[in-house]
């Protein structure tokens, strides 16, 4: 009975790591967000990013997610607007080309809904952020769902003179739609 | 001071009309020549909102004059006007009505074209005439500018008649728009 039983430990050894790692499909893939200008809604999203996704629902412990976002790849549906979004009174693309961020935990919330919390640093400062995650499995793809809630005062983005709320609003809600194929 | 025109005069409601938006006009003129050079700044943003929401209200109180004027007499023309005059003054009238619909109304535009909100006065939200729109962006703008370029030529003919009417003519023509109905004519 000996045999067996190794086997059968390699296996589960082998499986999460399986399990886990996921190839991200940018093609099909989008990391929006929507904020206010002059109390109207209006979205964006970063064309580029990458992201390292580990993620096996029964085994939150060894999830991660590490995610880079190439700020310059704004794209608000609108040129001029992007092109003041990027320049140093924003997002500052040129000084800060990238924003970053990486999980610390992953848990349940008493909902049912998982939480990954983690290390969001955008425009030089490094700020605690949670995302609500939300995991779908289909057969050897997945798709996975993020938002969060930040404040773009909190990473200095068009602090000063652009401060005032009405007419930019502080309030942005990210949402990260990601389609995972099984990696290995 | 009677709210309705007479034969004699231009009534209270006509006459606020004519000044509010006048006057309107006027700051929207001097607003939108000063701030086209400005930086991108909050103070440029608040700027132009103003302008939209000083544009809006010209627009909505041009509709409302509009359709006060559909149930109103116009005064009598001073017997001694020639026909050629009269017409003038007519076609001159109705071109300028025309422009202060189509001048805010190409300003809208411009503003969907160029995917800008547009509240009122910070408080209500308006739609878009179309949305963002790069091609027709300064085609809007350019529209707009001639529309106000054609107006402050019309304004020219407009104002040049009325002083023309009071102070060479000596007749009522700028008076009864200031007063309404001349006193010797008694009010109606």
């Amino acid at each position: 009975m000996r045999k067996p039983c190794w086997g059968l430990l390699l296996l589960l050894a082998a499986a999460p790591a399986w399990a886990q790692a996921w190839q991200v499909d940018y093609a099909h893939s989008t990391l929006a967000f929507t904020n206010a200008y002059q109390t109207v809604e209006y979205t964006g999203q970063f064309r580029r990013f990458t992201a390292a996704i580990d993620y096996d629902p029964a085994d939150l412990a060894q999830a991660k997610f590490d995610v880079t976002v190439d700020i310059a790849s704004l794209d608000t549906h609108m040129a001029e607007r992007d092109h003041a979004a990027l320049g140093a009174d924003f997002l500052d693309a040129a000084k800060f080309p990238k924003a970053r961020f990486v999980t610390t935990a992953f848990h349940e919330s008493a909902n049912g809904e998982v939480l990954a919390d983690g290390t969001l640093t955008l425009r030089g400062i490094t700020k605690p952020v949670t995302l609500t995650v939300k995991f779908v499995p289909h057969g050897t793809s997945a798709t996975l769902d993020v938002t969060a809630q930040l404040k773009r005062l909190d990473f200095g983005i068009g602090a000063g003179q652009w401060a005032d709320p009405s007419m930019i609003g502080d309030g942005v809600t990210v949402h990260g739609h990601l389609v995972l194929r099984a990696g290995h | 001071m009677p709210l309705r025109s007479t034969d004699a005069g231009w009534g209270a409601l006509v006459r606020a009309f004519h000044w509010l938006i006048a006057l309107m006009i006027l700051v929207q003129a001097i607003i939108g020549l000063s701030m086209v050079g400005m930086g991108v700044t909050p103070a440029k943003v608040r700027v132009f909102a103003l302008h939209k929401s000083i544009g809006m209200t010209i627009l909505a109180l041009v509709l409302l004059r509009i359709a006060w004027r559909s149930s109103e007499r116009r005064p009598v023309d001073p017997p001694a006007m020639p026909r050629w005059q009269r017409r003038a003054a007519r076609a001159v009238h109705l071109a300028l009505y025309g422009l202060i619909l189509a001048i805010p109304c190409s300003g809208w535009w411009f503003n969907s074209a160029s995917g800008a909100p547009l509240v009122w006065f910070g408080w209500l939200r308006l739609p878009g005439l179309g949305g963002y729109d790069p091609f027709w962006k300064p085609r809007a703008l350019l529209l707009h500018q001639s529309l106000v370029a054609l107006l402050a030529a019309l304004l020219v003919l407009h104002v040049g008649a009325a002083l023309w009417h009071h102070f060479r003519q000596r007749d009522d023509v700028l008076r009864r728009m200031l007063r309404g109905a001349p006193k010797q004519h008694g009010g109606a």
